[in-house]
């Protein structure tokens, strides 16, 4: 009686799999260490700088954590080199960048930071 | 001598139109605005726009009332900051700021129009808790020579975060030569800001009002 349930439960299982739509694939999430970031007006101009991309989905900054981390809409990715020149054009310098499978809202949970 | 033209640019400017002891370019590609009253000696409006972050041009409008003589000058510039050199520490930053431009001056003492010479620089040091700001501001012309040098030291009583209400309390001394004010004028400040918004407010030792708004964007 009980394999006769778990092989009902085993079939509904596969055929519910079978007919979900696959979830989007988690958005990258890029981090950057920044040097110079003390003041909410270096945050906005860095903010502003990223979202410009158009592959930004979202942007946090931490001025606490000196750092700073966007995701990236579906499919879509921002080069290391492109972003380092973003940076230094709005004046900071970029000591680090690193790719994780964390989600933004992750970073922003972890990093203590409002939306 | 410089005529009209100039006093309507500047005017246009205006209608659009930052700031004094704040960064004279706030981030690239950004527009500063900014108002002061400073304790009845002067008065400053600004706007400039700033198509990289070592550059903002715009324009703005000082006027100076003597302590002294009662005599004024309004002078409206336009002008151009420059950023020499930026440092950029894991904790702090530190810049280097030059500025020039001429504009259009009347005033009590003088009949017409005079042409009006700007030129400054701002030396900033900045962390997150501590704040530190050396500034001269030039104006002359062929009437008057007038300098405002403020230092301003400031100190947070807590270290804010990007979308935090950030407060600071910051000791000002400035001195104004050309006739303006005897002695250096001692202010104590209480600055906020949050995002791009910026209000500062304190007395003078005189227990005189200093005000100052600014908003970037």
């Amino acid at each position: 009686m009980k394999s006769a349930r778990n092989i009902l439960l085993s079939l509904l299982a596969a055929v519910a799999g079978a007919v979900t739509p696959a979830l989007p694939a988690a958005a990258a999430t890029i981090e950057m260490d920044v040097n110079g970031l003390v003041c909410a007006f270096c945050a906005q101009g860095i903010e502003k700088k990223l979202r410009a991309f158009p592959a930004t989905a979202d942007v946090v900054v931490s001025l606490e954590k000196r750092l700073v981390a966007l995701s990236t809409i579906d499919g879509a990715d921002i080069g290391d080199e492109e972003l380092r020149k973003a940076l230094t054009d709005a004046g900071y310098t970029v000591k680090a960048i690193r790719r994780e499978s964390e989600s933004l809202d992750d970073v922003r949970r972890r990093l203590g930071v409002q939306r | 001598m410089l005529k009209r033209p100039a006093g309507v640019v500047a005017g246009v400017l205006l209608a659009f139109a930052p700031g004094c002891e704040a960064k004279p370019i706030a981030f690239a590609n950004g527009t500063t605005v900014m108002a002061e009253y400073g304790a009845g000696t002067m008065e400053e409006v600004q706007a400039f726009h700033a198509p990289y972050y070592w550059l903002s041009l715009g324009g703005g409008w000082l006027r100076t009332d003597s302590d002294i003589d009662g005599g004024t000058r309004d002078i409206r510039y336009l002008r151009a900051n420059y950023l020499v050199h930026r440092w950029n520490l894991d904790d702090a930053q530190a810049n280097v700021f030059v500025w020039g431009g001429f504009g259009s001056a009347t005033g009590k003492r003088f009949r017409g129009d005079v042409l009006d010479r700007n030129a400054g620089f701002q030396v900033d040091y900045e962390t997150r808790r501590l704040y530190f700001a050396l500034m001269s501001d030039l104006h002359e012309s062929n009437r008057y020579s007038q300098r405002i040098d403020s230092l301003q030291l400031g100190f947070a009583p807590y270290a804010h975060d990007y979308r935090d209400l950030a407060t600071w309390f910051v000791v000002q001394a400035r001195d104004y030569s050309g006739g303006l004010h005897r002695g250096i004028e001692w202010t104590a400040l209480v600055r906020l800001f949050k995002g791009g918004a910026w209000v500062e407010a304190g007395v003078t030792a005189e227990g005189k009002p200093q005000l100052m708004a600014m908003f970037n964007f």
